[in-house]
């Protein structure tokens, strides 16, 4: 048997609050491109940042070549031959190729960057990395400068390479190349590690699999023993409670209709590429997708926060206009935005403040002078009703914790009665109390009429909250389907951008 | 956190105002002045010396104006060991900070005043009235009343001699003046250093450039150096720092100072200066409050007084022009020659002092105009 | 960035450090003491060498701010214009605008307020006074939405056009002052002629103290209930603690640059049109010896918070008053800067100790 060049056995990391790796094992054998796939929050970049040296694991061992190794600092596993291509690149900008390359290396003062250039373009040949030794770095092209990232790591005889999502910022046709790329390096012995959620990326480049999930390895497998449907099962597959102890929908009026909306990221690229909707009053219509598929633009389109490039949201039959946040507000939209701390709630301020942010131009506060007593004596109740904890109605809300954060929340865009309810990942970083409370509020606003368009990366919460669940992938629906008719594989499938689906629900 | 500050603020004033009470209430017996004095052995002394002080409005380090009001201060304080001359106020800007410092002098038991800055003109006159008993002093001013007395020096008179030597040093014909503000002092000493230049050289001209400032060493030699690429060869000022003469001296140009002999901060460049002698004025008027025989007036002094003269040439000056401005010294000195006049034309040609008279005391003192050979505006 | 890819609550090192320092809320009264006296101590050695006596001039600094009614109402004289700037700027800080441009806006303030003066000199007192108030409001005002409006717009950055503004601002008023408004009585000295009688604000008797004072203490309640009693107010604190929250909830930040802006001009400007309706009573070159500078490490050191900015305005008075005082004790006045300076360095830097102290403290004490 071969000794694999990196193995990890047993890994174990434990932040507060959160097991990011659980006794994980990884071996990756020399030649062979080994993909780490998994959903968001499956542990593998903690995993990835242990093998680089960045974290300490709380338990488990590392063997390089079969030899035990102990990482203390990122210096170390670039010793090893241990280096990553991050997804944010670490470069100089103003610099060039060659000046980027030469920083961090040893060797004294003394350095050659006319021999060093003639280096850089030897092995951009070999590997077929086509760069510019002399071009500087804000010049390039994002692909470009992942191959600058590669070269970084080729010119320091890193043998173990690791690729956090690399294509996620690539073209097709630039993917392509990296493909060949990592097959020439696996050819001359190197081993290629990447990250990724997509299965089409692991059945193009990969030879093995491994796949974790909550922080566990699920499992190693060939991919030439394998197929999408088994990988999408093992990446998003808990064991599912089917338990569904809701009432049947009573599905009412149209309330949100979304068509062909199209909107660009921050970036600037386009993130909602012709979306379709439609949520009816009574019922919660979910979005499942890894982070990152245009869910959050999505959100940020219906709340008025985000211009659309095309397309109509209409709510109850009126036609909202581009970008007016106040308009959505009146038109009875409420909005759980995922950055709950920072967007949904203000930190500084206390309980009663925030609780009025919507709420504040109510005339019954007052024209000009805000009637504070009133406005405490309803702060006061709705934390009553809600059973939110805290130091006080005054004390900045920055200091409660994650659910009673949430609740409060929660009071404040329920109270207003809303028509259309968007929750973008309402129970993410919640536990297991908190999270109960929060799907048991959006399921008494469900039973009172409420269009609820729910936003979750948790198939779990999905399935268990959503009439209808709707898949994006990268700014398009995947596909929409009634609840119980369907599958998590099927789901995942979709969520991987693996299927395009055809369902009428 | 802002609970903690607001209440440490509160702490101190509270103190301060503790620590002001017991200081009024420990004092009063002790008499009027309190502060600042050394203590035990010297303080009956001291206490019966005659109080005098004085407010400047540039550091007593500028080289310039302030620097020979101090002169004057030091000497005063030599000639005179019944004077404590010890106070002065430095940098104290021509607005309402002042009215305060000239209070609190006044407060302090000082007998004599020198405010030597034009623009403290209003706030002496406001100060004194209220303070009678103290005897004040302002520069170059010309508000009187019956405590406030002016004094100032025919500085035109050297200037008139310093421009001669301009005008025999320059190639170019050209000469460059750094003036501070545009008012008569200014504008008196622009005039009498053009008619010097020009009446031993017909051809040059005076290029002025305004500053709007007494005192920016940066500010007036940029000034000095814009005058200097304008093809000017010699750099006179009206400023109280030798900014213009450094400049002339990094150019390789001649430059004439001002207040005090310059030579040492631009040996190379500095020709001469017209300068200032307080100190026995400072002496004069202090003897004469304390004897109970001064007497509110504008006084305005001479070279004969020698309250102004023209100080130590350089050895780039040539002994023969060294020679034809001393005998023009000596015929000022004996009333044998006057600065302004006639024939004196103004900058458009017009005679504005006909021959064989003379402008009177006033029309100097009021200057407005700029005489022939003088490229510049006064603003309006 | 460690944690940046975990799920769940902030970076993990910060707690453990925030519970090994436990500063109680002594710490918060301690801290500012010890800086002051450290100031007081550091400045000691430095006359001390430089041959003072240390007490004695502390003696004489503490005498000349507050140790006769007229040191104490000289303190009150030059705090107003402190005060009311230190307010003007503390609103458009507390919305995050960095209005950088109090200077000009006191220039600006003051010559709207001369303007009235000198071009209708004859109306009676209870026209003129208002006049010049408005003025000096509207000009202030005015300065300050010209910047405001690209801000606004655009997103130009507001530090660079505040701050180049002053420029203009402090150049507009000498153009006035070295030309058309130069008193002709003046002997060409960048003074305009005095106000009228009418265009002085009355003034406690014997004293300089005018009524400014009164607008000053005014402004802050003003303030205190705009932000904490109005709905006004209540958006400038969202959109100050959290512009995304506060477009999360509608608010119009663009409207609210313009107008918050235009109050902060409006209090600068007041402070410029007092300045010379009670202090110098004429437009003149150099009229602020940059109160819209010393107006901003006022308004910082106070949090923002009204009340507080009138306290500590009568301390940074007293720091410049006192600063004078200390040179009849024959200290130059370069020492004099350098210990303002110590004093300064010392309690702004102890004052930033304290907060992050507390900030830990807090967290730590739920």
């Amino acid at each position: 048997m071969v000794v694999p060049l990196v193995e990890m056995r047993g890994i174990t990391k434990v932040f507060p609050g959160v097991v990011a790796n659980d006794g994980v094992n990884l071996s990756v054998q020399a030649g062979e491109i080994h993909a780490l796939l998994g959903e968001n929050g499956a542990g593998k970049s903690t995993l990835m940042s242990i093998l680089t040296g960045l974290y300490r694991p709380d338990g488990g061992e590392i063997y390089i070549d079969g030899q035990r190794a102990n990482f203390r600092s990122p210096r170390d596993a670039i010793a090893a031959g241990i280096g990553m291509v991050h997804q944010h690149f670490r470069l100089v900008a103003p610099f060039t190729v060659t000046e980027n390359v030469a920083l961090g290396l040893k060797g004294g003062l003394k350095l050659n960057l006319n021999k060093l250039a003639g280096e850089i373009a030897a092995l951009s040949k070999e590997y077929g990395l086509q760069v510019d030794p002399q071009a500087r770095i804000w010049q390039l092209s994002v692909g470009e400068q992942q191959r600058v990232e590669i070269i970084k790591l080729l010119y320091r005889h890193a043998r173990v390479l690791i690729l956090d999502e690399p294509t996620a910022v690539l073209t097709p046709q630039e993917a392509r190349d990296l493909y060949q790329t990592l097959k020439k390096m696996a050819a001359r012995g190197c081993a290629v590690i990447f990250i990724t959620h997509k299965l089409q990326e692991v059945m193009d480049a990969a030879d093995t699999i491994t796949i974790l999930r909550g922080g566990k390895t699920v499992a190693t497998v060939k991919k030439s023993e394998t197929n999408e449907k088994e990988l999408a099962r093992m990446m998003v597959g808990r064991e599912i409670l089917w338990q569904v102890n809701k009432p049947a929908p009573r599905k009412g009026d149209k309330v949100l209709e979304i068509k062909d909306l199209k909107a660009l990221n921050d970036k600037g690229l386009p993130a909602l590429r012709g979306i379709n909707l439609a949520v009816y009053a009574g019922e919660i219509l979910g979005i499942a997708g890894v982070a990152g598929n245009g869910q959050r633009e999505l959100a940020e389109v219906i709340a008025g926060l985000r211009p659309s490039q095309g397309g109509t949201i209409t709510v109850a039959g009126q036609e909202l206009g581009q970008c007016d946040p106040c308009r959505v507000i009146n038109a009875g939209v409420g909005y759980i935005p995922e950055d709950r701390l920072g967007m949904g709630l203000v930190p500084n301020l206390g309980a009663v403040d925030n609780l009025l942010l919507k709420e504040y131009r109510h005339p019954r506060w007052g024209k000009i002078l805000l009637n504070r007593r009133a406005a405490r004596q309803w702060a006061r109740e709705l934390v009553e009703r809600f059973q939110v904890k805290m130091a006080g109605l005054d004390a900045p809300v920055k200091m409660m914790s994650g659910g009673n954060l949430q609740r409060l929340l929660l009071a404040r865009e329920i109270s207003t009665r809303p028509r259309l309810l968007v929750a973008v990942y309402p129970a993410r970083g919640l536990d297991v109390g908190a999270t109960e409370t929060v799907h048991r509020l959006l399921l008494e606003q469900r039973a009172a009429g409420t269009a609820i368009l729910l936003i979750s990366e948790d198939l779990e919460e999905l399935f268990r909250l959503a009439d209808r669940i709707a898949v994006m992938y990268e700014g398009e629906i995947m596909g929409l389907v009634a609840t119980e008719e369907a599958s998590v594989e099927e789901v995942g499938l979709m969520m991987a951008g693996a299927k395009r689906m055809e369902v009428s629900a | 956190m802002r609970k903690g500050w607001r209440f440490i603020l509160v702490l101190l004033l509270a103190l301060m105002v503790a620590v002001a009470a017991a200081g009024c209430s420990g004092q009063k017996p002790a008499g009027n002045s309190q502060s600042g004095e050394k203590p035990a052995a010297g303080e009956q002394a001291k206490d019966e010396k005659f109080k005098v002080a004085f407010i400047y409005v540039g550091p007593v380090g500028d080289a310039g104006w302030t620097w020979a009001h101090d002169q004057g201060r030091k000497y005063l304080a030599e000639k005179l060991p019944w004077v404590d001359a010890n106070t002065y106020m430095e940098s104290v800007p021509e607005g309402a900070d002042a009215e305060r410092v000239l209070t609190e002098l006044a407060e302090k038991g000082n007998k004599v005043i020198f405010a030597t800055s034009f623009g403290y003109m209003d706030y002496v006159i406001k100060v004194a009235e209220k303070y009678p008993d103290v005897v004040f002093l302002h520069c170059s001013g010309y508000k009187t009343a019956k405590n406030v007395g002016t004094y100032f020096g025919a500085m035109e008179e050297p200037r008139y001699l310093s421009g001669m030597v301009a005008g025999k040093m320059t190639q170019s014909n050209i000469l460059g003046y750094v003036a501070a503000h545009p008012i008569p002092e200014v504008i008196r000493g622009i005039n009498a250093f053009t008619l010097g230049a020009r009446s031993v050289n017909p051809n040059v001209k005076v290029k002025v450039v305004w500053t709007n400032t007494w005192y920016d060493p940066a500010a007036e030699k940029q000034a000095a150096l814009r005058l200097l690429d304008a093809g000017a060869d010699v750099i006179a000022q009206h400023q109280d720092t030798p900014g213009p003469q450094q400049a002339a001296q990094e150019r390789g140009k001649y430059g004439i100072g001002y207040n005090s002999d310059m030579r040492q901060f631009a040996p190379n460049a500095n020709l001469t200066s017209p300068i200032w002698n307080w100190g026995p004025y400072y002496v004069k008027t202090v003897e004469a409050v304390k004897n109970g025989t001064w007497k509110s007036e504008d006084y305005y002094g001479t070279m004969k007084d020698g309250i102004v003269d023209l100080g130590p040439f350089s050895d780039k000056v040539p002994q023969e022009v060294r020679d034809l401005v001393n005998q023009k010294k000596q015929e000022i000195i004996d009333g044998k020659f006057y600065v302004f006049q006639g024939p004196i034309k103004d900058q458009s040609g017009k005679v504005r002092v006909p021959e064989g008279q003379k402008m009177s005391h006033e029309d100097v003192l009021g200057f407005n105009w700029f005489v022939e050979g003088v490229e510049g505006e006064i603003p309006k | 960035m460690v944690g940046s890819s975990l799920p769940g609550p902030a970076p993990a090192p910060l707690f453990t450090w925030e519970k090994r320092l436990e500063p109680s809320r002594v710490m918060a009264v301690i801290v500012p003491v010890i800086a002051v006296i450290l100031a007081l101590g550091v400045g000691a050695i430095f006359l001390a060498a430089t041959g003072f006596n240390p007490l004695k001039v502390y003696q004489s600094m503490l005498y000349g701010v507050i140790g006769s009614k007229y040191g104490l109402s000289e303190t009150v004289v030059k705090a107003i214009p402190l005060m009311l700037a230190g307010l003007g700027v503390s609103v458009a800080f507390r919305m995050l605008l960095w209005n950088i441009g109090a200077e000009g806006q006191f220039y600006m303030g003051a010559f709207g307020a001369s303007f009235v003066a000198l071009t209708f000199p004859n109306l009676p007192a209870y026209i003129m006074l208002p006049a010049m108030f408005v003025a000096g409001i509207a000009m202030g005002g005015l300065w300050a939405v010209l910047p405001a409006l690209p801000k606004a717009r655009w997103g130009v950055n507001e530090v660079i056009t505040t701050l180049m503004l002053n420029y203009v601002a402090i150049l507009w008023v000498d153009y006035q002052v070295y030309g058309p408004w130069k008193d002709p009585k003046g002997f060409n000295f960048p003074l305009t002629a005095p106000f009228s009688k009418a265009a002085i604000l009355p003034t406690i008797a014997g004293t300089r103290i005018h009524l400014g004072l009164i607008f000053a203490l005014l402004a802050a309640i003003m303030l205190t209930i705009i932000l904490w009693r109005t709905r006004w107010g209540y958006e400038i604190r969202v959109i100050g603690e959290s512009p995304r929250a506060a477009r999360y909830a509608g608010i119009k930040i663009e409207r609210n640059i313009i107008l918050v802006m235009l109050l902060s001009g409006a209090l600068a400007g007041l402070a410029g049109m007092s300045e010379v309706a009670g202090i110098t009573h004429r437009l003149q070159h150099g009229i602020s010896p940059g109160y819209g500078y010393t107006a901003i490490i006022i308004a910082w050191l106070a949090k923002l918070h009204p009340a507080t900015i009138i306290l500590v305005s009568f301390l940074f008075s007293g720091l410049i008053v006192g600063g004078y005082s200390v040179q009849t004790s024959g200290v130059p006045a370069a020492t004099v800067s350098m210990l303002q300076g110590a004093i300064l360095f010392f309690v702004l830097g102890g004052e930033i100790l304290t907060r992050y102290r507390l900030h830990f403290g807090r967290k730590e004490g739920k």
